[in-house]
Protein backbone atom coordinates (compact mmCIF):
# COMPACT_ATOMS: atom_id res chain seq x y z
CA UNK A 1 0.00 0.00 0.00
CA UNK A 2 1.39 3.43 -0.84
CA UNK A 3 2.09 6.02 1.83
CA UNK A 4 -0.73 8.15 0.46
CA UNK A 5 -3.23 5.33 0.67
CA UNK A 6 -2.19 4.76 4.24
CA UNK A 7 -2.82 8.38 5.07
CA UNK A 8 -6.23 8.34 3.46
CA UNK A 9 -7.17 5.13 5.18
CA UNK A 10 -6.09 6.50 8.50
CA UNK A 11 -7.95 9.74 7.91
CA UNK A 12 -11.12 7.90 7.03
CA UNK A 13 -10.95 5.88 10.21
CA UNK A 14 -10.39 8.84 12.51
CA UNK A 15 -14.02 9.69 13.21
CA UNK A 16 -14.73 6.04 13.93
CA UNK A 17 -11.91 4.96 16.15
CA UNK A 18 -10.47 8.32 17.13
CA UNK A 19 -7.31 7.93 19.15
CA UNK A 20 -6.86 4.25 18.38
CA UNK A 21 -6.18 5.23 14.82
CA UNK A 22 -2.94 6.81 15.89
CA UNK A 23 -1.42 3.40 16.31
CA UNK A 24 -1.16 3.28 12.53
CA UNK A 25 1.37 6.07 12.91
CA UNK A 26 0.03 8.08 9.99
CA UNK A 27 -2.27 10.59 11.55
CA UNK A 28 -2.50 13.97 9.82
CA UNK A 29 -0.85 16.73 11.84
CA UNK A 30 -4.08 18.69 12.48
CA UNK A 31 -5.85 15.54 13.61
CA UNK A 32 -2.98 14.61 15.88
CA UNK A 33 -3.03 18.09 17.42
CA UNK A 34 -6.78 17.99 18.02
CA UNK A 35 -6.61 14.46 19.42
CA UNK A 36 -3.74 15.17 21.80
CA UNK A 37 -5.30 18.38 23.06
CA UNK A 38 -8.51 16.47 23.75
CA UNK A 39 -6.55 13.73 25.49
CA UNK A 40 -4.75 16.31 27.64
CA UNK A 41 -8.06 18.00 28.51
CA UNK A 42 -9.36 14.61 29.62
CA UNK A 43 -6.25 14.11 31.72
CA UNK A 44 -6.75 17.54 33.26
CA UNK A 45 -10.35 16.66 34.15
CA UNK A 46 -9.25 13.32 35.61
CA UNK A 47 -6.47 14.94 37.63
CA UNK A 48 -8.86 17.57 39.00
CA UNK A 49 -11.29 14.82 40.06
CA UNK A 50 -8.48 12.94 41.74
CA UNK A 51 -7.51 16.01 43.76
CA UNK A 52 -11.12 16.75 44.72
CA UNK A 53 -11.75 13.16 45.80
CA UNK A 54 -8.53 13.12 47.81
CA UNK A 55 -9.44 16.34 49.61
CA UNK A 56 -12.84 14.86 50.42
CA UNK A 57 -11.11 11.76 51.85
CA UNK A 58 -12.70 9.49 49.23
CA UNK A 59 -9.71 7.40 48.22
CA UNK A 60 -11.69 4.66 46.48
CA UNK A 61 -13.45 7.34 44.45
CA UNK A 62 -10.28 8.28 42.62
CA UNK A 63 -9.62 4.78 41.23
CA UNK A 64 -11.45 5.18 37.89
CA UNK A 65 -9.62 8.42 37.14
CA UNK A 66 -6.24 6.96 38.12
CA UNK A 67 -6.91 4.08 35.72
CA UNK A 68 -7.89 6.61 33.06
CA UNK A 69 -4.47 8.29 33.44
CA UNK A 70 -2.75 4.91 33.13
CA UNK A 71 -4.62 4.24 29.87
CA UNK A 72 -4.36 7.68 28.30
CA UNK A 73 -0.66 8.04 29.15
CA UNK A 74 0.11 5.15 26.80
CA UNK A 75 -1.47 7.03 23.88
CA UNK A 76 0.68 10.15 24.26
CA UNK A 77 3.72 9.40 22.02
CA UNK A 78 1.53 8.33 19.08
CA UNK A 79 -0.26 11.67 19.12
CA UNK A 80 2.96 13.58 18.50
CA UNK A 81 3.90 12.40 14.99
CA UNK A 82 6.83 13.98 13.20
CA UNK A 83 5.61 17.09 11.36
CA UNK A 84 2.93 18.05 13.89
CA UNK A 85 4.85 21.01 15.28
CA UNK A 86 2.52 24.00 14.88
CA UNK A 87 3.15 27.03 17.12
CA UNK A 88 -0.12 28.65 15.96
CA UNK A 89 -2.37 25.83 17.08
CA UNK A 90 -0.34 23.83 19.51
CA UNK A 91 1.70 24.36 22.67
CA UNK A 92 4.08 21.52 21.80
CA UNK A 93 7.74 22.61 21.71
CA UNK A 94 10.23 21.58 19.00
CA UNK A 95 12.28 19.91 21.75
CA UNK A 96 9.79 17.03 21.66
CA UNK A 97 11.17 15.84 18.34
CA UNK A 98 14.74 16.93 19.05
CA UNK A 99 14.79 14.83 22.23
CA UNK A 100 12.27 12.17 21.34
CA UNK A 101 13.57 9.50 23.72
CA UNK A 102 13.30 11.95 26.66
CA UNK A 103 9.74 12.75 25.61
CA UNK A 104 8.83 9.06 25.43
CA UNK A 105 10.42 8.56 28.83
CA UNK A 106 8.25 11.39 30.24
CA UNK A 107 5.13 9.61 28.95
CA UNK A 108 6.31 6.28 30.40
CA UNK A 109 6.96 8.06 33.69
CA UNK A 110 3.33 9.21 33.72
CA UNK A 111 2.20 5.61 33.20
CA UNK A 112 4.37 4.41 36.08
CA UNK A 113 3.30 7.23 38.42
CA UNK A 114 -0.39 6.70 37.61
CA UNK A 115 -0.07 2.98 38.30
CA UNK A 116 1.54 3.80 41.62
CA UNK A 117 -1.27 6.22 42.44
CA UNK A 118 -3.90 3.64 41.47
CA UNK A 119 -2.26 0.86 43.47
CA UNK A 120 -1.76 3.03 46.54
CA UNK A 121 -5.39 4.13 46.43
CA UNK A 122 -6.44 0.51 45.99
CA UNK A 123 -4.68 -0.41 49.22
CA UNK A 124 -7.07 1.96 51.00
CA UNK A 125 -4.23 3.76 52.84
CA UNK A 126 -5.47 7.34 52.98
CA UNK A 127 -2.28 8.98 54.24
CA UNK A 128 -0.11 7.19 51.68
CA UNK A 129 -2.51 8.15 48.89
CA UNK A 130 -2.51 11.77 49.98
CA UNK A 131 1.28 11.76 49.94
CA UNK A 132 1.35 10.48 46.34
CA UNK A 133 -1.28 13.01 45.25
CA UNK A 134 0.69 15.84 46.89
CA UNK A 135 3.65 15.48 44.50
CA UNK A 136 1.91 13.82 41.54
CA UNK A 137 1.25 16.97 39.50
CA UNK A 138 4.88 18.04 39.48
CA UNK A 139 6.38 14.59 39.15
CA UNK A 140 3.99 13.01 36.67
CA UNK A 141 2.70 15.92 34.54
CA UNK A 142 5.07 18.82 35.25
CA UNK A 143 8.16 16.80 34.32
CA UNK A 144 6.84 16.80 30.75
CA UNK A 145 5.20 20.26 30.66
CA UNK A 146 8.37 21.97 31.89
CA UNK A 147 10.71 20.94 29.05
CA UNK A 148 8.19 20.20 26.30
CA UNK A 149 5.30 22.66 26.40
CA UNK A 150 5.07 26.44 26.03
CA UNK A 151 2.89 28.22 28.60
CA UNK A 152 -0.76 28.10 27.60
CA UNK A 153 -2.77 31.16 26.64
CA UNK A 154 -4.66 32.79 29.44
CA UNK A 155 -8.38 32.57 28.91
CA UNK B 1 16.84 40.52 17.59
CA UNK B 2 14.55 43.39 18.59
CA UNK B 3 14.23 44.70 22.10
CA UNK B 4 10.90 43.10 22.70
CA UNK B 5 12.16 39.70 21.66
CA UNK B 6 15.11 39.72 23.97
CA UNK B 7 15.48 37.01 26.49
CA UNK B 8 17.01 38.88 29.30
CA UNK B 9 15.34 38.13 32.53
CA UNK B 10 16.21 34.57 33.39
CA UNK B 11 19.59 35.86 34.35
CA UNK B 12 18.13 35.95 37.77
CA UNK B 13 21.29 35.15 39.57
CA UNK B 14 23.20 34.37 36.42
CA UNK B 15 25.76 36.99 35.94
CA UNK B 16 26.21 38.00 39.49
CA UNK B 17 29.56 36.47 40.00
CA UNK B 18 30.83 36.60 36.48
CA UNK B 19 33.27 39.41 36.77
CA UNK B 20 34.57 39.41 40.27
CA UNK B 21 38.27 38.82 40.79
CA UNK B 22 39.88 36.19 42.97
CA UNK B 23 41.12 36.60 46.52
CA UNK B 24 42.99 33.39 47.23
CA UNK B 25 43.83 34.37 50.77
CA UNK B 26 40.26 34.12 52.03
CA UNK B 27 39.63 31.85 54.98
CA UNK B 28 36.35 30.01 54.84
CA UNK B 29 34.20 30.82 57.82
CA UNK B 30 32.57 27.78 59.32
CA UNK B 31 28.79 28.06 59.13
CA UNK B 32 26.46 26.13 61.38
CA UNK B 33 24.17 23.45 59.96
CA UNK B 34 21.27 25.61 61.02
CA UNK B 35 22.54 28.55 59.00
CA UNK B 36 23.10 26.33 55.95
CA UNK B 37 19.56 24.95 56.23
CA UNK B 38 18.21 28.46 56.40
CA UNK B 39 20.31 29.38 53.37
CA UNK B 40 18.90 26.42 51.44
CA UNK B 41 15.42 27.73 52.24
CA UNK B 42 16.29 31.20 50.91
CA UNK B 43 17.88 29.61 47.84
CA UNK B 44 14.65 27.69 47.23
CA UNK B 45 12.62 30.86 47.69
CA UNK B 46 14.60 32.48 44.86
CA UNK B 47 13.42 29.62 42.64
CA UNK B 48 16.66 27.70 43.04
CA UNK B 49 18.86 29.94 40.89
CA UNK B 50 18.16 27.58 37.99
CA UNK B 51 19.90 29.99 35.67
CA UNK B 52 23.17 28.73 37.15
CA UNK B 53 22.44 25.16 36.25
CA UNK B 54 22.64 23.97 32.65
CA UNK B 55 20.40 21.04 31.78
CA UNK B 56 21.91 17.74 32.84
CA UNK B 57 24.89 19.45 34.49
CA UNK B 58 25.81 19.69 38.19
CA UNK B 59 23.87 22.25 40.22
CA UNK B 60 25.24 25.81 40.35
CA UNK B 61 28.12 25.07 37.95
CA UNK B 62 26.82 27.62 35.41
CA UNK B 63 27.06 27.45 31.63
CA UNK B 64 23.42 28.09 30.73
CA UNK B 65 23.19 30.39 27.72
CA UNK B 66 21.24 33.66 27.60
CA UNK B 67 20.77 35.95 24.64
CA UNK B 68 19.88 39.60 25.06
CA UNK B 69 19.96 42.79 23.05
CA UNK B 70 23.39 43.44 24.52
CA UNK B 71 24.88 40.14 23.41
CA UNK B 72 25.24 36.59 24.65
CA UNK B 73 26.19 35.56 28.15
CA UNK B 74 26.67 32.23 29.87
CA UNK B 75 25.74 31.95 33.52
CA UNK B 76 28.69 31.49 35.80
CA UNK B 77 29.96 28.86 38.16
CA UNK B 78 28.76 29.66 41.71
CA UNK B 79 29.96 26.46 43.30
CA UNK B 80 32.69 26.84 45.94
CA UNK B 81 35.45 25.70 43.58
CA UNK B 82 38.44 27.89 44.41
CA UNK B 83 39.73 28.18 40.85
CA UNK B 84 36.64 28.40 38.66
CA UNK B 85 33.86 29.15 41.16
CA UNK B 86 33.39 31.42 44.14
CA UNK B 87 35.46 29.41 46.63
CA UNK B 88 38.03 32.13 47.11
CA UNK B 89 35.68 35.09 47.42
CA UNK B 90 34.90 36.74 50.73
CA UNK B 91 31.32 36.72 52.01
CA UNK B 92 31.31 40.47 51.53
CA UNK B 93 32.26 40.14 47.86
CA UNK B 94 29.47 37.64 47.19
CA UNK B 95 26.89 39.76 49.00
CA UNK B 96 27.94 42.96 47.22
CA UNK B 97 27.79 41.32 43.81
CA UNK B 98 24.40 39.79 44.59
CA UNK B 99 22.60 42.87 45.91
CA UNK B 100 24.49 45.78 44.36
CA UNK B 101 25.87 44.27 41.16
CA UNK B 102 29.32 45.61 41.96
CA UNK B 103 32.70 43.98 41.54
CA UNK B 104 35.22 44.23 44.29
CA UNK B 105 37.08 46.86 42.22
CA UNK B 106 33.91 48.95 42.01
CA UNK B 107 32.97 48.06 38.44
CA UNK B 108 29.40 47.20 37.48
CA UNK B 109 28.11 43.73 36.75
CA UNK B 110 25.85 43.39 33.74
CA UNK B 111 22.54 44.88 34.84
CA UNK B 112 20.71 41.82 33.59
CA UNK B 113 21.35 40.26 36.95
CA UNK B 114 18.35 41.36 39.05
CA UNK B 115 20.23 43.15 41.76
CA UNK B 116 17.36 45.63 42.04
CA UNK B 117 15.39 42.65 43.38
CA UNK B 118 18.01 41.15 45.65
CA UNK B 119 18.91 44.67 46.86
CA UNK B 120 15.94 44.38 49.22
CA UNK B 121 16.98 41.03 50.66
CA UNK B 122 17.58 41.07 54.42
CA UNK B 123 21.13 40.82 55.77
CA UNK B 124 20.34 37.67 57.73
CA UNK B 125 18.98 35.96 54.59
CA UNK B 126 21.99 37.00 52.50
CA UNK B 127 24.34 35.65 55.14
CA UNK B 128 22.54 32.31 55.23
CA UNK B 129 22.44 32.16 51.42
CA UNK B 130 26.20 32.60 51.24
CA UNK B 131 26.70 29.86 53.86
CA UNK B 132 24.54 27.54 51.76
CA UNK B 133 26.34 28.32 48.50
CA UNK B 134 29.60 27.40 50.22
CA UNK B 135 28.16 24.07 51.37
CA UNK B 136 27.38 22.52 47.96
CA UNK B 137 29.97 20.32 46.20
CA UNK B 138 32.56 22.36 44.28
CA UNK B 139 32.61 21.77 40.52
CA UNK B 140 35.55 22.69 38.33
CA UNK B 141 34.07 24.34 35.24
CA UNK B 142 35.64 27.42 33.74
CA UNK B 143 33.22 30.21 32.81
CA UNK B 144 32.69 30.88 29.13
CA UNK B 145 33.53 34.37 27.96
CA UNK B 146 30.56 36.57 27.16
CA UNK B 147 30.03 38.39 23.90
CA UNK B 148 28.75 41.88 24.50
CA UNK B 149 27.51 44.25 21.83
CA UNK B 150 29.16 47.11 23.64
CA UNK B 151 27.72 50.20 21.92
CA UNK B 152 24.10 49.32 22.69
CA UNK B 153 24.98 48.12 26.13
CA UNK B 154 26.77 51.28 27.17
CA UNK B 155 24.65 53.86 25.41
CA UNK B 156 21.17 52.45 25.92
CA UNK B 157 20.77 49.72 28.45
CA UNK B 158 23.10 50.49 31.29
CA UNK B 159 21.98 54.13 31.76
CA UNK B 160 18.30 53.17 31.55
CA UNK B 161 18.64 50.37 34.03
CA UNK B 162 20.66 52.37 36.47
CA UNK B 163 18.16 55.24 36.28
CA UNK B 164 15.41 52.84 37.34
CA UNK B 165 17.44 51.58 40.28
CA UNK B 166 18.02 53.55 43.46
CA UNK B 167 20.00 51.08 45.55
CA UNK B 168 19.95 50.81 49.28
CA UNK B 169 23.58 50.69 50.33
CA UNK B 170 22.95 48.47 53.33
CA UNK B 171 20.35 45.70 53.44
CA UNK B 172 17.49 45.73 55.94
CA UNK B 173 18.80 43.72 58.92
CA UNK B 174 15.88 41.31 59.13
CA UNK B 175 12.90 40.20 57.03
CA UNK B 176 9.20 40.50 57.94
CA UNK B 177 8.06 37.20 59.38
CA UNK B 178 4.34 36.94 58.64
CA UNK B 179 1.31 38.11 56.69
CA UNK B 180 1.14 40.50 53.75
CA UNK B 181 4.50 42.22 54.56
CA UNK B 182 6.17 38.81 54.50
CA UNK B 183 4.50 38.06 51.15
CA UNK B 184 5.60 41.41 49.73
CA UNK B 185 9.16 40.79 50.89
CA UNK B 186 9.28 37.34 49.28
CA UNK B 187 7.72 38.50 45.99
CA UNK B 188 9.77 41.67 45.62
CA UNK B 189 13.12 40.89 47.22
CA UNK B 190 13.61 37.14 47.01
CA UNK B 191 11.42 35.17 44.58
CA UNK B 192 11.77 37.79 41.81
CA UNK B 193 8.28 37.01 40.42
CA UNK B 194 8.41 40.38 38.63
CA UNK B 195 11.44 39.46 36.54
CA UNK B 196 9.18 37.15 34.57
CA UNK B 197 5.64 38.38 35.19
CA UNK B 198 6.16 42.15 34.81
CA UNK B 199 6.12 43.66 31.30
CA UNK B 200 9.22 45.53 30.14
CA UNK B 201 9.82 48.93 28.63
CA UNK B 202 11.76 49.41 25.42
CA UNK B 203 15.01 49.47 27.36
CA UNK B 204 14.17 46.14 28.97
CA UNK B 205 13.79 47.58 32.45
CA UNK B 206 10.70 46.22 34.22
CA UNK B 207 7.67 48.50 33.85
CA UNK B 208 6.80 48.71 37.53
CA UNK B 209 3.67 50.75 36.87
CA UNK B 210 2.28 47.45 35.60
CA UNK B 211 3.81 45.18 38.23
CA UNK B 212 3.08 41.48 37.53
CA UNK B 213 0.64 42.31 34.69
CA UNK B 214 2.18 39.70 32.36
CA UNK B 215 4.39 39.69 29.30
CA UNK B 216 3.39 38.08 25.97
CA UNK B 217 7.02 37.54 25.08
CA UNK B 218 8.96 37.15 28.28
CA UNK B 219 12.16 35.29 29.07
CA UNK B 220 13.05 32.57 26.56
CA UNK B 221 10.20 33.92 24.41
CA UNK B 222 7.59 32.31 26.67
CA UNK B 223 4.26 33.97 27.46
CA UNK B 224 4.23 35.10 31.10
CA UNK B 225 0.70 35.22 32.52
CA UNK B 226 -0.87 38.26 34.17
CA UNK B 227 -0.95 37.44 37.90
CA UNK B 228 -2.61 40.63 39.17
CA UNK B 229 -6.09 40.12 40.69
CA UNK B 230 -7.94 41.12 37.50
CA UNK B 231 -10.79 38.60 37.27
CA UNK B 232 -10.79 38.23 33.47
CA UNK B 233 -7.18 38.55 32.37
CA UNK B 234 -5.37 37.87 35.67
CA UNK B 235 -5.87 35.44 38.54
CA UNK B 236 -8.66 37.32 40.34
CA UNK B 237 -10.82 34.21 40.33
CA UNK B 238 -8.23 32.09 42.13
CA UNK B 239 -8.62 31.85 45.91
CA UNK B 240 -5.69 32.48 48.26
CA UNK B 241 -5.58 28.75 48.92
CA UNK B 242 -5.47 27.93 45.19
CA UNK B 243 -2.56 30.32 44.58
CA UNK B 244 -0.64 28.94 47.58
CA UNK B 245 -1.31 25.40 46.37
CA UNK B 246 -0.07 26.21 42.89
CA UNK B 247 3.26 27.51 44.21
CA UNK B 248 3.79 24.27 46.12
CA UNK B 249 2.43 21.71 43.64
CA UNK B 250 2.11 23.30 40.19
CA UNK B 251 -1.56 22.29 40.17
CA UNK B 252 -3.94 24.85 38.64
CA UNK B 253 -7.57 25.05 39.77
CA UNK B 254 -8.75 23.64 36.41
CA UNK B 255 -6.71 20.42 36.53
CA UNK B 256 -3.84 21.68 34.38
CA UNK B 257 -0.27 21.57 35.67
CA UNK B 258 2.41 24.29 35.38
CA UNK B 259 5.26 23.91 32.93
CA UNK B 260 7.92 26.03 31.28
CA UNK B 261 9.90 28.44 33.42
CA UNK B 262 7.25 28.35 36.16
CA UNK B 263 7.70 24.59 36.37
CA UNK B 264 11.43 25.25 36.75
CA UNK B 265 11.15 27.70 39.64
CA UNK B 266 8.53 25.60 41.46
CA UNK B 267 10.75 22.51 41.22
CA UNK B 268 13.94 24.50 41.62
CA UNK B 269 17.33 22.81 41.59
CA UNK B 270 18.70 22.01 45.02
CA UNK B 271 15.50 23.65 46.33
CA UNK B 272 12.60 25.63 44.81
CA UNK B 273 9.25 27.31 45.53
CA UNK B 274 7.87 23.85 46.33
CA UNK B 275 10.01 23.89 49.48
CA UNK B 276 8.43 27.09 50.83
CA UNK B 277 6.38 26.60 53.98
CA UNK B 278 2.60 26.69 53.62
CA UNK B 279 2.72 29.92 55.70
CA UNK B 280 5.05 31.62 53.23
CA UNK B 281 3.03 30.47 50.21
CA UNK B 282 -0.15 31.81 51.78
CA UNK B 283 1.64 35.09 52.58
CA UNK B 284 2.64 35.43 48.91
CA UNK B 285 -0.94 34.72 47.81
CA UNK B 286 -2.32 37.25 50.29
CA UNK B 287 0.08 39.89 49.03
CA UNK B 288 -0.86 39.21 45.38
CA UNK B 289 -4.50 39.82 46.34
CA UNK B 290 -3.61 43.33 47.57
CA UNK B 291 -2.15 44.41 44.19
CA UNK B 292 -4.14 46.70 41.90
CA UNK B 293 -5.89 44.55 39.27
CA UNK B 294 -4.56 45.35 35.79
CA UNK B 295 -6.37 44.37 32.62
CA UNK B 296 -3.85 42.83 30.26
CA UNK B 297 -4.73 39.79 28.24
CA UNK B 298 -1.74 37.60 27.50
CA UNK B 299 -2.37 35.61 24.37
CA UNK B 300 0.13 33.93 22.16
CA UNK B 301 1.42 36.35 19.53
CA UNK B 302 -0.04 35.66 16.11
C1 LIG C 1 4.81 13.25 27.90
C2 LIG C 1 4.46 14.65 28.01
C3 LIG C 1 3.22 15.06 28.80
C4 LIG C 1 2.73 14.52 29.97
C5 LIG C 1 3.28 13.36 30.80
C6 LIG C 1 1.57 15.30 30.31
N1 LIG C 1 1.37 16.29 29.37
FE1 LIG C 1 -0.16 17.62 29.34
N2 LIG C 1 0.55 18.43 27.62
C7 LIG C 1 1.70 18.04 26.97
C8 LIG C 1 1.89 18.83 25.78
C9 LIG C 1 3.06 18.73 24.81
C10 LIG C 1 0.79 19.71 25.70
C11 LIG C 1 0.47 20.71 24.57
C12 LIG C 1 -0.27 19.94 23.47
C13 LIG C 1 -0.60 20.78 22.25
O1 LIG C 1 -1.07 21.93 22.42
O2 LIG C 1 -0.39 20.28 21.12
C14 LIG C 1 -0.04 19.43 26.88
C15 LIG C 1 -1.23 20.10 27.18
C16 LIG C 1 -1.98 19.89 28.33
C17 LIG C 1 -3.20 20.59 28.64
C18 LIG C 1 -3.86 21.68 27.78
C19 LIG C 1 -4.75 21.02 26.76
C20 LIG C 1 -5.47 22.03 25.87
O3 LIG C 1 -5.03 22.21 24.72
O4 LIG C 1 -6.42 22.65 26.35
C21 LIG C 1 -3.65 20.09 29.83
C22 LIG C 1 -4.91 20.50 30.59
C23 LIG C 1 -2.72 19.07 30.25
N3 LIG C 1 -1.71 18.96 29.32
C24 LIG C 1 -2.83 18.33 31.42
C25 LIG C 1 -1.97 17.30 31.79
C26 LIG C 1 -2.08 16.55 33.01
C27 LIG C 1 -3.13 16.77 34.09
C28 LIG C 1 -1.07 15.63 33.00
C29 LIG C 1 -0.73 14.59 34.07
C30 LIG C 1 -1.82 13.75 34.49
C31 LIG C 1 -0.32 15.82 31.78
N4 LIG C 1 -0.89 16.84 31.08
C32 LIG C 1 0.78 15.07 31.43
C33 LIG C 1 2.57 17.04 27.37
C34 LIG C 1 2.38 16.19 28.45
C1 LIG D 1 11.39 32.32 35.65
C2 LIG D 1 10.15 32.95 35.33
C3 LIG D 1 9.06 32.99 36.39
C4 LIG D 1 9.18 33.38 37.71
C5 LIG D 1 10.42 33.81 38.45
C6 LIG D 1 7.85 33.28 38.26
N1 LIG D 1 6.96 32.85 37.31
FE1 LIG D 1 4.99 32.47 37.62
N2 LIG D 1 4.81 31.78 35.72
C7 LIG D 1 5.81 31.76 34.77
C8 LIG D 1 5.32 31.09 33.58
C9 LIG D 1 6.10 30.84 32.30
C10 LIG D 1 3.98 30.71 33.84
C11 LIG D 1 3.05 29.88 32.93
C12 LIG D 1 3.30 28.44 33.32
C13 LIG D 1 2.44 27.40 32.62
O1 LIG D 1 1.22 27.41 32.83
O2 LIG D 1 2.98 26.54 31.92
C14 LIG D 1 3.70 31.16 35.19
C15 LIG D 1 2.47 30.99 35.83
C16 LIG D 1 2.13 31.50 37.07
C17 LIG D 1 0.81 31.42 37.66
C18 LIG D 1 -0.41 30.79 37.00
C19 LIG D 1 -1.12 31.83 36.19
C20 LIG D 1 -2.15 31.27 35.26
O3 LIG D 1 -3.01 32.07 34.84
O4 LIG D 1 -2.10 30.09 34.92
C21 LIG D 1 0.90 32.02 38.89
C22 LIG D 1 -0.23 32.18 39.90
C23 LIG D 1 2.27 32.45 39.07
N3 LIG D 1 2.99 32.12 37.95
C24 LIG D 1 2.73 33.12 40.19
C25 LIG D 1 4.08 33.42 40.39
C26 LIG D 1 4.59 33.97 41.62
C27 LIG D 1 3.75 34.34 42.83
C28 LIG D 1 5.94 34.07 41.47
C29 LIG D 1 6.97 34.52 42.51
C30 LIG D 1 6.84 33.85 43.80
C31 LIG D 1 6.27 33.61 40.12
N4 LIG D 1 5.11 33.22 39.51
C32 LIG D 1 7.55 33.60 39.59
C33 LIG D 1 7.10 32.26 34.94
C34 LIG D 1 7.65 32.67 36.15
Amino acid sequence: MSRRTWVLTAAALVPVVAVGCASMGQMKPEEAIAARQQLMKDQGAAWKNIQDKTKAGDVAGLLPDAQKLVDTSKQIPKLFPEGSLNPEKSAAKPEIWAKWSDFEAAAKNLTAQSEKLRDTAQSGDKAATQAVVQTFGRQACGTCHTPFRVPPKQS
Amino acid sequence: MGFARARVTPFVCAVVVALVGFRPDVALAQASQQEIARGRYVFGATGGCGCHTAKGQPANAGGRRYDGPFGTVYSSNITPDRETGIGSWTDEQIVTATRLGRRSNGERLLPVHPYPVFNGMAAEDLKALVAFLRSVPPVKRANQPKRIAVPLFESVFLPAWLAAFAPRETPPPSAPTAGVPRGEYLVRAVAHCGECHTPRTLTMATDNSRFLAGNPKGPEDQAMPNITPDPDTGIGKWTVEQIADYLGTGNKPDGDVAGGLMGEVIDGTLAGYKDLTQGDRVAIAQYLKTLPPIRNKIAKEK
